[in-house]
């Protein structure tokens, strides 16, 4: 089903192996620099870059702690679970953009590998058997019909707008255009304003933090976790806004497709693509979370159900349409 | 849906059970709640039905320790009853003393005295503000706040020597002076004070604030009232109450031309919160004009307080300051040994968090940790004996009539 381009399957696999480690990495060190720049937007000196890295390793040694009331096997399972499907999304995203290759339905694929990381953390939660865990679990449920049926029907209208539901082929048509999807037409430009909406909520960031909100529920479903468990969820949630961001910069913003074919410079695309990520990161995480206070669960709905999804309906009217 | 339930008698009854209620154990160790109290809380999906208010969880006999003191030692003793209103203690407790030993201060001991006051009220108020915007996921405003307060605690240790608990008063007057240099410290810093809370006075009015805090943790004037909240969540509801007016102390009474009291009359989480920011604008004002007319001479009567202590004869009297959180009462009772037979202390808290129930019913459970902050309850002050059973959970409160039989 591969309808690469350029890579044989050998060297997809290879980076395919590859992109775990990249992964990993670099979803933590994104992490680690939105901390520092909320911090010194906030006038604090903030923790060090890599602090992400010492927490993950700290929170592996801690103590497996599982409680009485919990139901044990899911409650250890999901963490694990929750931390491979946010990787193994962006590894589909990184392995495509640097082996030229992808294969169709992917971008399906990712996507509900996305919404699976997030559910599965409030499963998680909820199976604790402490009463925060549910009230998050029923927040987070609210928030996910709020925020995925404008996030998909954004998916929906690049579809259309590409006639494939391959990721590849999404930036093929870019790089055949000359130009940003977002830029070249303007159904596309509406549907990613509204992909970018979608961002803040899925990546649990104030204001649409409802479900975590540390000063009402405690973290919500996370409030029975710590040591490798809580290690686990926290490299999910931050491999999972990596792949949000690397995916809106990718499908909307390609900016590789600017100069040239791109057909010589898979790497260097690759790192401008990073780059352009960890802006939108910044732009879509780190800025709201500084500036605006934490929403109540109707408000988050009704922004999202009145200013997300009509923009995306429109997005796929315009879509279906041709521009 | 109804279930029958066996009673502890073998009685069988009908009991109606309602599973969708939720009852959730609110602090007392919780991330929204700087002290320690316990709410009980059943909700309904998001929604409040009921609250039971727990206290006693940080009580430290301190009525039952100024007992054992002296007269001098007390006085440090009830400064560390609140850590952030220390000083309101310390002057309620010494207004009581120099009310039965006939001693009065000087002068500038009273408007040194007013200008603490007036300093640790905007260092309070400047604290709630930062938390609250903190209940509300609003980070950045409370780093900005907390950031803004730093200054005041600076002003306090240049003054005093200490950040929190300033020692500044002593029987018969003060025991620091501030000289002209420090005058004008205060000056400059005073203005640059009302340049930053202009700006969190707008901040607060920012849309996205507003939404968490208007038309929440409503709390009518007659409820008000009927349940004698005082200071900032008495003004919030529309109860015009102000001891510093009303009852003048210290230099107030000389200052009433130069503040008025701010009275909101909503009676929502977003007028206590405003009453307080408009309280900092009229705090200012009050340090500006203590500072143009501080009047000259000796800051205390006599510099051996011992020799102070042993004037005081047998009697007793009851003082009232208007603290950060409200009306504050002191009752004392001198024995002839120069020690206490009994100190009353009635913070403003103990009204206030009476409040809390008919200001948390019908809100959700987001709006819990905002109107708990909204009242700025100060536990440490409130509390009383409780007495739990670790194993079963059951509690007791002891009233006085008991503590006594016990003695």
């Amino acid at each position: 089903m591969f309808c690469g381009v350029k890579g044989e399957t050998m060297d997809v696999i290879t980076a395919f192996l590859l992109t775990f480690p990249i992964v990993f990495v670099i979803s933590l060190l994104f992490d680690g620099i939105d901390r520092k720049i909320h911090a010194r937007m906030q006038r604090r000196v903030g923790p060090p870059i890599i602090q992400p890295f010492y927490d993950f390793i700290k929170l592996l040694n801690k103590e497996r702690i599982v409680p009485a009331m919990a139901s044990s096997q899911i409650f250890t399972v999901l963490p694990t679970l929750a931390a491979a499907s946010s990787i193994l999304s962006s590894a589909i995203l990184f392995t495509s953009v640097m082996s030229g290759t992808s294969f169709g339905g992917d971008l399906v694929v990712v996507f509900y590998l996305l919404a699976m990381s997030s559910v599965l953390v409030t499963i998680g939660g909820s199976s604790s058997g402490n009463p925060y865990g549910a009230i998050g679990f029923s927040r987070k449920m609210t928030m996910l019909i709020a925020y995925e049926v404008p996030l998909l029907l954004s998916f929906l209208s690049v579809f259309l707008k590409i006639n494939s539901t391959s990721y590849y082929n999404a930036i093929l048509t870019q790089v055949k255009v000359g130009s940003m999807l977002a830029l070249a037409f303007p159904s596309m430009a509406v549907s990613a304003v509204a992909f970018l909406l979608c961002i803040p909520a899925a990546a649990d960031a104030v204001p649409f933090d409802v479900s975590e909100a540390k000063t009402e529920i405690i973290y919500g479903p996370l409030v029975e976790y710590s040591g490798p468990y809580l290690a686990l969820f926290k490299l999910a949630k931050a491999s999972s806004n990596l792949s949000l961001t690397f995916l809106a910069c990718t499908l909307f913003f390609y900016l590789p497709a600017l100069f040239g074919d791109g057909d010589s410079l898979w790497l260097g695309a690759f790192i401008v693509c990073l780059l352009l990520a960890l802006i939108l990161w910044f732009l879509t995480i780190t800025v709201p979370r500084t500036v605006f206070a934490r929403m109540k669960v109707g408000q988050a709905f009704k922004f999202y159900w009145i200013v997300a999804l009509p923009l995306s309906v429109i997005a796929v009217v315009l879509s279906a349409l041709g521009l | 849906m109804k279930n029958m339930v066996t009673e502890k008698h073998g009685e069988t009854k009908d009991v109606e059970v309602d599973y969708a209620r939720l009852r959730i154990p609110f602090g007392p160790v919780h991330p929204a709640l700087k002290e320690p109290v316990s709410l009980r809380v059943t909700v309904r999906k998001e929604e409040i039905v009921d609250v039971d208010i727990v206290l006693g969880h940080v009580h430290r006999g301190i009525e039952g320790l100024a007992e054992n003191r002296n007269l001098v030692q007390t006085l440090y003793l009830v400064e560390r009853v609140c850590g952030i209103c220390s000083h309101s203690h310390t002057t309620c407790y010494v207004q009581a003393l120099e009310e039965i030993g006939e001693i009065k201060p000087p002068e500038r001991a009273l408007y040194l005295r007013t200008l603490i006051f007036e300093l640790e009220r905007i260092h309070s108020h400047l604290f709630l503000l930062g938390v609250l915007a903190y209940e509300i996921g609003f980070d950045t405003l409370f780093m900005f706040t907390w950031h803004v307060r730093e200054s005041i605690l600076d002003l306090f240790e240049k003054i005093t020597g200490n950040r929190v608990h300033h020692s500044m008063n002593t029987l018969g007057g003060v025991r620091w002076d501030v000289d002209q240099s420090m005058v004008e410290e205060i000056m400059s810093t005073m203005k640059n004070l009302h340049k930053y809370v202009q700006q969190i006075h707008d901040s607060f009015q920012d849309k996205s604030v507003e939404k968490r805090l208007c038309d929440v943790g409503f709390l009518a004037k007659d409820e008000a009232i009927r349940l004698c909240v005082v200071g900032p969540t008495a003004r919030g509801s529309g109860v015009d109450m102000d001891v510093r007016r009303d009852h003048p102390y210290a230099a107030y009474n000389d200052l009433r031309e130069d503040f008025s009291v701010v009275v909101k009359e909503k009676g929502d989480v977003y007028a206590r919160t405003e009453v307080r920011i408009l309280e900092l604008f009229e705090s200012i004002n009050i340090i500006q004009k203590i500072l143009a007319k501080l009047p000259g001479g000796n800051i205390r009567v006599e510099d051996n307080i011992i020799k102070l202590m042993r004037r005081i004869p047998q009697g007793e009297a009851i003082s009232l300051v208007e603290a950060p959180r409200g009306e504050l009462l002191y009752f004392v009772k001198t024995n002839v040994k120069g020690g206490l037979s009994r100190l009353k202390i009635r913070t403003p808290t103990i009204p206030n968090v009476l409040g809390l129930k008919p200001m948390l019913v019908g809100c959700e459970i987001a709006d819990i940790p905002v109107i708990i902050a909204s009242v700025d309850p100060c536990m440490a002050c409130a509390n009383r004996i409780t007495v739990v059973d670790a194993v079963t959970g059951e509690e007791e409160t002891m009233d006085t009539s008991v503590l006594r039989r016990k003695r």
